[in-house]
Formats: C-alpha cells, structure tokens, sequence
C-alpha cells in the first residue's frame, strides 16, 4: 500500500542539517516537525515550519557574527 | 545589531572560571559604547552633526591634507604630500580611532589634548596648526572643545631638582590657588628669603620642537623662541603623592607633569654609560625619544610601539640619556634575561653594573649607580621573602631611582602598578607597550599613575618602511564535521562547547597541512598557539611536535626554545598562553591559531606581535621588494560556531591599524585523503569519545595567575592545573583520575629541576 504525505523537501550544508534535527529534537513529541531524514544534506519535513526554521537559523547566526558597535 | 554583543555568546561563556576575564572584556565594551556616547547622546543631535553639508570649504583645500568634524573627530588623507608633517603632528594630539592604508579616523579626546600639552604644545599652537592642515574652515565647537581641555592641563608642573620637589607654574595665579587648598599648603616648604609671593623664579628656555617640519614649524617656532618664566615652591618628600592627589581632575584639575632635570642632578651618582656605536636608533625610535626628552629634561610617560619594532633599544636609549640608575620592570623571568641581554647589546654598560633580580638569580651591583632589572611581581610581592631578596628590596625601595623603566605595561594590573610606584622613588618613569587596548577605565590609571601617551608608531608606515614584517593575515573558515556539530548543539554539552571546536577534525586536518605545507615548502618556522590545554596537548601529541605551558619548567622552556632556535629539526612548537607576551622568538615567522581567549583584541595583536620582527635582507621587505609577505598569520575557525564571533571581535584592533584578514575556505585541498589525520569516520568517533569523556575541567582554559612571572613559576606556584599536569604526566591516560583543581598544592609545591625520568614522554623522546 503506498502512503502519500505532503512536505517540504530541505537542502542544505552538512551542520545546518545537525541544526535542524537538534531543533527538532528539543521540540515535544506533539511539535516535532521532521518527517523523514535523507541523508547528511536533505531532510524531509511538515510544510508548514520553513519560517520557524528560518527565524532559528537566522538567530543562530546572528549569535555568531559580530559587528563592530558604531 | 549594534549593541548586540552584549548579548547571548557572553552569558554562555560565563562558566565560573573565566568570569573575571568576562568582566573585564564587558568593561571595554562600555568603555567604547562611551567613548561614543559623548558626542552623541541623542539621535536628534546625532543628524546635525552628521550633516557636514555646512562646513566651508577652504580654496586650497586640496593641498591640506585633514577634515575636522564638529564631533572631535579628523580624518586624515594618507597619499597627501603632507601626510608625515600632518601625522607627527595629529598622533600627538589626538587618538588614532582607525588608520587603514588611505584615510585614518583619529579622535580629539581630553587625554589625548592632555597628553599634547604635556609634549609642550600649546593651545594656540594646537588650534593653529589644525586650522592650516584643515581643508575646512575649524568649527567653532572643536575650537571650545581644545580650550576647554587643555585650560587647566599643563600648567603646573611636578620637578624633582637636586633632590628637592618642586610645584613649577609659569602662572603665579595657579600656585596661589593650589597653595589656598589645606592639603597642598601644609605640603610646601616655605622658604627663609620671601620674595613678593614666596614663589622662586627663574628662566627656563622654551620648548625645543623637533620633528615637525615644513608648514608646522613657523607657529611652534615662534611658540618655543620665547624665553618662560617660571615661579615654584617646594614641597615635602612625603606629601608627594597626596599633593599630586589633590591635583587630579576629580579635585583642583591640574594635573601635574612630572619632569626631571637630570642633567642638573648632582647628588645622584651618574652611571657611566653609552649608547654603543653600533645602536642606531630607527627614524620613529628617535622619535619618541624625542618627545621623552623634549626640552632637555625627561618626562614620564608611555610610548606605544608595535611588537617587534625595537621597544628594548628605545628603553635602553632613554637609560643611556639620562645615566643615572635605572630600575627596570618586566613581567616575568625570561624576559628579565632578555632585558639584561639588551642593556649589554646596545650600551657599554659594565657587566658588573647590570644585575638581574628574579627568584632564581639575586645580584647585587658593586658601586653606587647601577641597573636593576627584576619583574612587577618581585617589587610588589607581599608575602614573606627570603634574607637574601629582603635584603635586595629594601636596597631597592631606600635608593633614588633615575629612571623607572616598565615594560609590557597594558598587562599590568592597577594596583600593582600603584604598589609598585609607591614602593619606588623614581625621578621619570617611562612605560612600553605595543597594544594600549586596555580601554576600559584602567586606562586613565595609566595616565595619571606614568603619564600620558607620549608617542603611537603608525604599523602600516614600519611595515612599509621594512622595521617590521610585513604579516598576511588570513582566517581558515573549518566546517564542523556532522557528529562534532550534532554534540555541539546539544544543551548538556554546554561547557564542552571550546572543546568541540576546538577539536574539530577539520580544524586539525587544515592545521597539520598548514604545518607540513610550511615546514616542507618554505622551511618556515611555526609557532602554533591554543589557549585550551587539552587541545594543545591533543594536537602535540598527535603531531609529534614539543609544547610549552604555564607547567612547564624554566630549565625546559629554554631547552625547547633553543633548540627550536637553533635546530634544524624542530620547526615547529605548540605554546599554549604562557607565549602571548614577551617571549622572544625573532625565527618564527608563521603562526597558526587553533584556540584563543574568546574575544581579546589585545591577544590577537600581542600574538601577531610574536612574528613582527622584520626577517630576511632590508631592500627585499621595502615596499616593492621581492617577497610581498614574509610572515603568516592564520586563524583557525569552525564555522558556525562561538568561534566565528570571537574571531571577528578578536581582529578589530589589528583592523584598525589596516592590517585585512584574508578567509581562507578550502583548507586542506580536498585531495589531501588519508595523507592528513583524522581522515577516516571511526578516527574522528574516537577523538570525539575522548573530547566528551574528558572532564570538565580538563577541557576548560588554561588558569594561569594573571601574569605567568617567576614567583608563579618556581616558589608558590598557584596555577589551577591538575596533580599530573603539576608532575609533568599529564597524559590522556591519567585525565579519569584527575581532581581537578589542586587545592592541597596552593603555595606549597616548590618546584625543582625535574627528573628526567619522569619527564613527559613526548620530550623524553626529544631530548633525553
């Protein structure tokens, strides 16, 4: 029996992928958002977390640039 | 983002360990968000004063080479044909903010116009010469701006003359307002003969400007041609310090200058020394001397010079100017040696004359005036010392000091300095530093405690005039590898977090290709530095290579130094912090950076410092000649990680003097494989394994007392090592067993020669 399931398909470098999977795991059962985990690079999760993934990704950076106060 | 940085990445860092370290590096931030703060307060301001729409334009304005903003600041054009003359004249006034290679920032601050007018320059002079190197008319606020700083600055000055403290004042104004405070007036010394005031007056020839050539000479000419005269009283010994006390800027305002008229010195002996013929001292060494020794007396103060660019041959010159006794000041022992080495090279000094006093050699000089050259711990030690240096100290303490020479002054923590200058009565004191980043309130100590800032060397000139290296600065961008990042992200490993970084398998991989890569193509000699113990003795181990720490002896450190010095074989050392300062290692011209602590500017640029010193013929380093770079300087990162901000923060001191990072992205080169360590998956897991079964405090930083000196080093060592760091064994085999902090060991353990059989295997293979 083939089962269909809507997601997003997610390309990116290898820690970000760590990033994503450690998000997901911090999550509650209820929240978890990781559908299936391709390989080292591509994941396979619910449609509708791309901007919640973004905004972490885009804090997690932000905590890891500085810029020189002006 | 902003103020961003005083965000996140410091609370997570803030273990118990390094919080002080935390502390402090917060202070230089608020310092900065200050220094800003001043000029603008508030956003509507802020708009107007940006607006620089209303400045006019002079008609020649493209032959003067600087723009002066209402808000203090100067932006310099370097490719002026002007650019020296206008340079001499604005280091001397005003702080450089920023000087990349076309246009420098500097900034008008009270203590840079504090620091001018105790050169000798005067507020009209100052205005002057500003006025004619603008391209813009000089806006009025500026104008206030320097007389309102200065007012007060310079006026009064602090003379020691045939052993007698005198209050000098070409104002007689200002020493009967200073003689109306209690402190001051139960001070002085009135003498029998009155004169109308009481007030000694006498003739002292104007200031004698040297070093700005061209279009400034008319106005300071004209300043220094007249004839001043001077009114004084004296004051008693005693009361010196509280006098001066009285006279800071939180009480009277007027801070004193202190000079010494050491040429008329009769009653202490003079020392019978030369500078050799040898010793020519560089265009910008004389420089700064000249500044130190302005109108024929000398004056305290500091004098900021880049690493490598001669510091010992300035200090040595000053001694040699005044010849009187000198006490010198290092921060720890190898540096004492250095220092005695020095005096020897450049003057004729006599060998008996010149005596080391460390824990490890106390000489004491034969006749009446001699050099003295011991380190900040050994003055300002408090505990109980042994009959011997007792014996030295009080020599020390009771004789009149020519001249108090400190070196590496920016490390010195505040009260010791205080410690220090109340122990020893000293006539001028001058303070070397490469790296006057301490830019939190500490700075203004050293204003007041030595002096002001007498003279900046600009880095980029040195390195264009082939004094000093001319480095390639690159950052090594190391993705983390997938298990490495996935325990990285984990919260229970939070504290693990340097650790995993640090040993990233790719960083290590760039790092032994960085390391073959020079040692094989070039025949470079490198010094690789990590700040975290573990890595350090994780990569040694791993590369074969001798490593230096905070535990390792003073009989070993030498060994292993010289023989990177000398042998052929050993090309390259590991040196965890203990290397940042005053080690002196003029072969090694490359650097690898695996770990460092966390944000430090000052760090970065004391570690570039260890590379500095110009090697190879003279015409090939000038610009233009045949090697473009003859030094490197790399830093390993792991993206994604802490490691990126610190970096980044890390760098901005070498940025402002134009020095440019260069990343690197592909290191090692793909095809390396299985050439390089850590090449397979299972070698990666076990090196991981071993990262996370380490205890906590093994993977932490290097504790080392706040300057690693000989006290630390050879009597009570203090260090927060483990029991088998202490015993040389410090072994991955040992790391479950140890204890962490040693409790027991603190101010008992005295260390000896070790045993060569129980020295650490890596060297026994080395040098047993």
């Amino acid at each position: 029996m083939v089962n269909a399931t809507k997601g997003l398909f997610i390309s990116c470098d290898i820690p970000m992928a760590q990033f994503i999977i450690n998000l997901n795991a911090s999550l509650p059962a209820s929240q978890k958002f990781i559908i299936h985990v391709i390989d080292s690079t591509h994941l396979f999760v619910q449609p509708h977390v791309s901007e919640m993934i973004r905004s972490a990704i885009a804090d997690f950076r932000d905590q890891n640039s500085y810029e020189k106060p002006n | 983002m902003g103020h961003g940085e005083k965000g996140r990445p410091y609370k997570k860092l803030k273990s118990s360990k390094d919080e002080h370290r935390s502390i402090a590096m917060e202070d230089e931030d608020v310092y900065f968000g200050e220094a800003e703060d001043d000029y603008r307060d508030d956003g509507d301001k802020e708009g107007k004063k940006r607006d620089f729409s209303k400045l006019e334009l002079k008609l020649d304005h493209a032959s003067r080479p600087l723009w002066a903003c209402a808000d203090g600041r100067i932006f310099l054009e370097t490719f002026s044909p002007l650019y020296k003359q206008a340079y001499d004249f604005l280091i001397a006034i005003a702080e450089p903010v920023c000087r990349p290679e076309s246009m420098h920032e500097y900034n008008l601050t009270p203590h840079s116009l504090y620091a001018a007018v105790s050169v000798g320059l005067e507020t009209e002079t100052i205005i002057a010469v500003l006025n004619k190197l603008s391209k813009t008319k000089l806006p009025q606020e500026m104008i206030d701006f320097i007389h309102a700083s200065t007012a007060n600055y310079g006026k009064v000055k602090l003379v020691l003359k045939k052993n007698r403290y005198l209050v000098e004042s070409p104002f007689p104004e200002v020493l009967k307002r200073l003689l109306k405070d209690e402190v001051i007036s139960r001070a002085r010394i009135t003498p029998e003969a009155h004169g109308n005031d009481g007030f000694t007056i006498s003739k002292t020839a104007g200031e004698i400007a040297t070093g700005h050539d061209g279009l400034l000479n008319e106005a300071e000419l004209a300043a220094a041609a007249e004839e001043k005269e001077t009114h004084a009283f004296e004051i008693d010994p005693s009361q010196v310090e509280n006098v001066k006390q009285r006279c800071l800027p939180n009480a009277l305002n007027y801070p004193m200058l202190e000079e010494y008229d050491f040429r008329n010195d009769t009653v202490n002996p003079d020392l019978d020394m030369e500078l050799k013929p040898h010793a020519q001292p560089r265009p910008y060494q004389e420089k700064s001397l000249s500044k130190m020794f302005g109108n024929g007396r000398a004056r305290s103060g500091i004098i900021v010079l880049p690493c490598g660019a001669g510091k010992s041959l300035v200090g040595v010159s000053a001694a040699c100017r005044i010849k009187k006794s000198c006490l010198c000041l290092a921060t720890n022992a190898v540096s004492v040696d250095q220092w005695a080495f020095q005096f020897q090279l450049w003057s004729t000094i006599r060998d008996e004359h010149i005596c080391r006093f460390t824990s490890d050699s106390k000489e004491r000089f034969q006749g009446n005036a001699g050099v003295v050259v011991t380190t900040y711990n050994m003055v300002a030690f408090g505990g109980k010392r042994s009959e011997e240096s007792e014996k030295i100290i009080e020599e020390i303490r009771n004789r009149e000091w020519g001249l108090l020479l400190m070196d590496e002054v920016h490390v010195v923590p505040a009260h010791m300095f205080r410690k220090v200058i109340s122990l020893t009565k000293s006539h001028c004191k001058l303070g070397l530093t490469a790296t006057l980043v301490r830019e939190d309130e500490r700075i203004t100590d050293l204003n007041f405690l030595i002096g002001p800032k007498l003279y900046e060397a600009n880095w980029l000139d040195l390195v264009k005039g082939g004094f000093i290296a001319n480095v390639q600065c690159a950052e090594v961008w190391c993705p983390m590898t997938k298990e490495f990042f996935a325990e990285y992200l984990k919260k229970e490993n939070s504290k693990k977090k340097q650790a995993l970084y640090v040993m990233n398998p790719n960083k290590f991989r760039a790092c032994e290709f960085l390391i073959r890569f020079h040692e094989q193509q070039r025949g470079d000699k490198i010094i690789v530095f990590a700040d975290n113990l573990f890595a350090l003795t994780e990569y040694a181990m791993k590369l074969r290579k001798p490593m230096i720490y905070g535990a390792t002896s003073h009989a070993e450190r030498t060994k292993i130094l010289q023989a990177f010095k000398t042998s052929k074989e050993v090309n390259t050392i590991f040196l965890s912090k203990v290397g940042d300062n005053s080690i002196d290692i003029p072969e090694a011209n490359v650097i690898i950076q695996i770990s460092s602590h966390a944000g430090s500017r000052r760090q970065e640029a004391q570690r570039l410092g260890r590379i500095l010193r110009a090697k190879g013929k003279h015409q090939d380093r000038m610009a233009g000649g045949k090697e473009e770079y003859n030094a490197f300087f790399y830093s390993l990162v792991s993206t994604d990680t802490q490691e990126m901000y610190y970096s980044t923060k890390r760098q901005q001191f070498l940025i402002d003097q134009g020095y440019s990072f260069k990343v690197i992205t592909s290191l090692p080169p793909p095809d390396s494989g299985a050439d390089l360590s850590y090449y397979h998956l299972d070698e990666q897991l076990s090196l991981l394994a071993k990262v996370l079964n380490a205890g906590d405090d093994a993977v932490g930083l290097e504790q080392l007392e706040e300057d690693a000196d000989d006290i630390a080093l050879h009597k009570a060592r203090r260090s927060m090592g483990s029991m088998s760091a202490m015993s040389g064994a410090k072994g991955m085999v040992y790391m479950e067993y140890s204890t962490g902090r040693n409790k027991l060991g603190q101010g008992q353990i005295k260390s000896k020669p070790k045993d060569p059989s129980k020295r650490h295997h890596l060297f026994k293979r080395r040098y047993g």
